[in-house]
């Protein structure tokens, strides 16, 4: 059994590393398709990965040895954060009580080393977009933490893969966390990966940019963990997402893979249609809008705690 | 399902002291109007009386059609513009509106324990009167101040619902009627305070004089 556990949490592990960049190009395909484009293939991801590995790796002069260090951090922090991911209610790789903790603060480790490197360069750019990048760390922390802790709550469990398992949608009020929380999710998705309405992945204008500014002056395979570590970190959030959404019982079989795939599609499609229709909001509007998510979350731990 | 439709509530309340356009605004107040109209309804799956359908049916009618109808009318006719111009940072206001909100859900809590009430449309209701005075201190523009007043408005009506006795119909009616007429006078009084002033904020308003 407990082989069979480390081979299901590996598969998992496996199937987010391979499938991070492909989810990445459905959803510049998908929103190439709506604005009436015909967009790059599916697997242009792939391409861009391959080149930027087979690069030469060209460091700043004024950097320090945080350069080279942080690109191989930030893509160890993130596989580890995908270690924990319910990925099909499978067992995940690594699984403890209160891993919830551990999993946030892998993440911030990732990005804190990401700021420290775009500082370590010296150029006004990218300290600009280091503290940007902070002042969103400050209100995305209390989303995830308000959003994961109030179902942590609800269904007293504190280990991601627990938490997802327990979630029954049999009653009606339980649906409604459910669904609120899942928006909360879906904002702190965005900004995490810094998509649309916070920031424009496809802009390379100074001004507008907040993480794409950061790796500004990185090229070749720090440039390819980075990017990768990106792609990674997008197909975790949405994992999660849909971890929602996914029937109890499915389980690892082939209509729970099924149901798994048709929901990643869904929220992909979701994605480019929100990327779509919006616009990138104001810097100075944004904390409102974080804001927002995180009174979803204080607010659902409110109804739950007085509606027993 | 009452608490589902007041957490809806709440929602709304939320992006109601989220938003910086006043039209986004008349959409809340909508979407606030049909909740309370399907909340008033829930009560007729169990005993149907005829009588008791009036009140969803104007409800519906008024807050969900008529009154939005009648403020989006203003807004195009008297071409007001789409930011609503708060007085103080809008990261502040909902930090306000955030707090007072737990406040309120903690002291339902409480009195949940002494008299017999539902909790989470009780607090909605609650909520809904604070945002609604938030609204009109905090913004500079009339209409908006109108809006605030009408979520206090939908607020009472929620309140209404969750306390264990009810209101005669005719009351509850009476409280619509005026509601509308309220807001009819409001139109009125802008349209008129357009032609001797360009703008409709509160603090041009201290310039007249009698």
């Amino acid at each position: 059994m407990a082989l069979m556990n480390i081979f299901e949490g590996l598969a998992s592990l496996f199937f987010v590393l391979l499938f991070a960049p492909l989810f990445a190009g459905l959803v510049n395909k998908q929103k190439a398709m709506m604005t009436g484009r015909v967009g790059a293939p599916v697997w242009q991801p792939y391409y861009d990965l391959f080149k930027l590995f087979r690069k030469e790796t060209i460091r700043a002069k004024s950097a320090s040895f945080i350069s080279g260090l942080s690109p191989a951090i930030n893509f160890a922090a993130v596989i580890i954060a995908a270690s924990m991911l319910p990925v099909c209610n499978a067992h995940p790789l690594i699984s403890f009580k209160g891993d919830i903790i551990l999993f946030a603060y892998i993440l911030g480790t990732a990005r804190f080393f990401q700021i420290l490197a775009a500082m370590d360069i010296g150029s006004s750019f990218e300290g600009m977009g280091a503290s940007r990048e902070a002042s969103f760390a400050i209100f995305v922390e209390p989303i995830f933490f308000f959003t994961l802790g109030s179902i942590a709550f609800i269904t007293g469990f504190t280990s991601i893969s627990d938490i997802y398992r327990s979630i029954a949608m049999d009653r009606m009020s339980y649906t409604v966390f459910i669904v609120v929380c899942s928006i909360s999710f879906f904002i702190l998705a965005v900004t995490e990966c810094s998509r649309m309405p916070v920031d424009d992945p496809n802009t390379h204008l100074e001004l507008t940019m907040i993480h794409e500014v950061m790796i500004l002056d990185n090229s070749g395979q720090d440039l390819f963990f980075y990017q990768y570590s990106g792609n990674i970190k997008l197909l975790i959030y949405i994992v999660l997402e849909t971890a929602f959404y996914y029937p109890l019982g499915a389980g690892l079989t082939a209509v729970g893979v099924t149901i798994f795939a048709l929901n990643i599609l869904f929220v992909s499609f979701v994605l480019a249609g929100v990327e779509t229709v919006t616009s990138r909001f104001k810097l100075k509007d944004m904390p409102h809008y974080l804001l927002f998510a995180a009174a979803i979350g204080i607010l659902n731990l409110l109804i739950f705690t007085f509606n027993k | 399902m009452e608490n589902v439709l007041s957490i809806l509530f709440c929602l709304s309340l939320l992006y109601l002291a989220l938003t910086s356009r006043v039209k986004h605004c008349v959409n809340v107040l909508q979407a606030q109007g049909i909740i309370l109209a399907v909340i008033n309804t829930l009560p007729l799956f169990h005993h149907f009386t005829l009588g008791e359908i009036i009140l969803p049916a104007a409800l519906l009618g008024i807050k969900g059609v008529l009154i939005p109808f009648y403020i989006r009318k203003i807004i195009t006719d008297l071409d007001i513009k789409d930011p609503i111009e708060p007085t103080i940072q809008q990261f502040t206001f909902i930090m306000l509106v955030i707090t007072l909100m737990s406040a309120v859900f903690v002291a339902s809590g409480i009195l949940a324990k002494s008299t017999e009430i539902n909790i989470i449309p009780f607090a909605s209701g609650f909520s809904a009167i604070i945002t609604g005075i938030l609204v009109i201190i905090f913004r500079k523009k009339l209409l908006v101040h109108v809006m605030g007043f009408l979520a206090m408005e939908n607020g009472i009506f929620l309140f209404g619902s969750a306390i264990a006795f009810k209101l005669p119909v005719i009351i509850e009616l009476g409280m619509l009627l005026d509601i509308f007429v309220v807001v009819f006078l409001m139109g009125i009084a802008l349209n008129k305070i357009s032609t001797t002033l360009s703008g409709f904020e509160a603090a041009q308003l201290r310039r007249l004089k009698d």
